[in-house]
């Protein structure tokens, strides 16, 4: 039979007739070298079933280590006789990796990856933003952050989802000051108003707060960029996308009734 | 059974990515939790993969994916018009793809139809909300699903259901206009179109589907939206007003209505470029 590797980065495939030595040593003799060789020889299994399951999950790491306790679960439970190993092992993989996201809350809560990378890519479309001049593009965030393009596009959803997502938390300005939550409008809001509207549409408005009615007014009226509104009002431009949506939602709705 | 949600697109490996926002809208929309949307995504994603990579030998064809929920079953159907599955489409690359299918489903099918190609049908856990979708067109109105040819160069979707449309919609478009180089801003901009699309289109079209496609260019996106009853192409740009500056006009860089022949119906195209470089 092959050697087996020394170094860890080499990979040796055994063929399907070793393999099967190797089980009989493994799971009859409880030989540990013959574990550690069944081991090597289906971590690729492992490592390619967690990263697609995981894509859009916790750290690769963390999750490899739950793809590894399946596979030590399967290299115990295979029956040789039933047919080959990876068609086993795949379903018992996967079902560690449910459970470890059930058991750990994943299944009801936004994801703590996907929040920390909402927050990233906010961050990163103001700064790119502001070195710039523009607003970037998704391909020139993902590349910043070292992130999936899939990644920044769910980001970009997201503040539509992530009510609890804290992006209207204070944080500092660009000049050090920290800003809360619709500070950056005065008293003078009135001066937002929008024009040219009729009746139903006044009425309806009022049900908009003011900061909202002023962002509709800068977006339609005055034809400002999101990322110069989101300047001006001093919030992200996510948060403007967020807001503007919500507010035309809101007047669809409102304007039906 | 007809579906509620059909794509059709480019067996592309970047169109994978299409059909995976576009699950995980309907997942949203359906209730599905973070590891049934998972699941899902993850088996929809292999059945795509290996239609990308097997299905046509190297040649370019397309690649359908039709969803179908109601009460008791969340069904994906992802089928090609290729070579079929020999059996070293079987196991694909790593022989994996498969099993991960199997293993993620309550059931999976691999069907080879009688007039060629390849269907994946695959079921699901439906969902809390499955049985509560509204239809998109008039009710009681025969389902139908609009039958032209393979889309132009781009992707196509029909959605039959309002709600499936805006969670869906927004989504794909986004896709989209990323692939196009769209800045932040521009992006945002394509989602309050399709928002206003997915809320107001239901009332204009004259059957049960929307149906939008559209074509990808840098730094251009073309959207054909339709079949609409004839006159409504400017009711659906007005009625998107919401008594404000009307947002698909504002937002759109063309608008152009097109009367569709030998139908009493039209199609709105709308283009939407970024110019800032």
């Amino acid at each position: 039979m092959p050697s087996v590797a020394t170094r860890p980065q080499r990979t040796v495939t055994a063929a399907p007739r070793d393999v099967s030595e190797l089980f009989v040593r493994w799971q009859r003799d409880r030989d540990p070298a013959a574990r550690e060789a069944l081991v090597r020889q289906f971590m690729p299994l492992a490592r390619s079933l967690a990263r697609r399951y995981g894509r859009s999950s916790e750290p690769f790491e963390d999750l490899l280590q739950v793809a590894s306790l399946g596979l030590l679960k399967a290299l115990d439970r295979f029956d040789a006789d039933r047919g080959a190993f990876p068609s086993f092992a795949v379903p018992t993989i996967l079902g560690e990796m449910r459970r470890y996201f059930r058991d750990s809350g994943w299944a009801v809560h936004v994801p703590r990856g996907a929040q920390e990378r909402a927050l990233k890519v906010r961050d990163a479309q103001e700064r790119l933003a502001n070195e710039h001049g523009r607003a970037p593009n998704a391909n020139q965030i993902a590349e910043y952050l070292e992130l999936d393009i899939e990644h920044v596009i769910d980001a970009l959803q997201a503040v539509q989802a992530y009510d609890t997502l804290s992006l209207d938390a204070p944080r500092p300005r660009a000049d050090g000051e920290v800003v809360a939550y619709g500070d950056t409008l005065g008293e003078d809001d009135e001066r937002y108003e929008l024009v040219e509207l009729d009746a139903t549409v006044s009425a309806v408005l009022g049900h908009i707060p003011p900061r909202e009615r002023a962002i509709l007014r800068m977006r339609f009226v005055e034809d400002l960029t999101q990322t110069e509104i989101a300047q001006r009002v001093g919030i992200s431009q996510m948060q403007v996308s967020r807001l503007l949506r919500r507010s035309l939602e809101q007047l669809r709705t409102l304007t039906q009734e | 059974m007809l579906p509620n949600l059909r794509l059709r697109l480019a067996n592309r490996p970047e169109n994978v990515l299409v059909v995976r926002q576009a699950l995980t809208g309907v997942a949203e929309c359906l209730g599905l939790d973070a590891v049934e949307t998972n699941d899902l995504n993850t088996a929809v994603t292999e059945a795509c993969n290996n239609v990308v990579a097997h299905a046509y030998g190297g040649a370019e064809g397309p690649l359908e994916v039709d969803l179908q929920t109601g009460p008791d079953v969340l069904a994906v159907l992802v089928r090609d018009h290729g070579i079929g599955m020999p059996a070293a489409r079987r196991v694909d690359h790593d022989g994996l793809g498969l099993a991960v299918i199997d293993a993620l489903s309550r059931r999976a099918e691999f069907l080879q139809p009688a007039d060629g190609g390849t269907e994946v049908r695959m079921e699901f856990a439906p969902g809390p909300k499955s049985a509560s979708l509204e239809p998109i067109g008039a009710s009681g109105e025969e389902l139908s699903l609009p039958n032209h040819g393979s889309p132009r160069e781009g992707i196509d979707l029909q959605v039959a259901s309002s709600e499936m449309a805006r969670a869906v919609l927004p989504r794909v478009l986004s896709v989209l206009a990323a692939r196009a180089y769209f800045s932040t801003d521009r992006i945002a901009d394509v989602q309050l179109v399709a928002d206003v699309l997915a809320a107001k289109a239901g009332e204009s079209i004259t059957g049960s589907y929307l149906d939008v496609s559209a074509c990808v260019a840098p730094r251009d996106l073309e959207l054909r939206i339709g079949p609409l009853q004839r006159g409504h192409g400017e009711s659906l740009l007005a009625a998107a007003a919401d008594g404000l500056a009307p947002v698909i006009e504002r937002l759109t860089d063309e608008q152009h209505r097109v009367a569709l022949i030998g139908h009493s119906a039209e199609t709105l195209e709308l283009r939407l470029v970024d110019q800032r470089r």
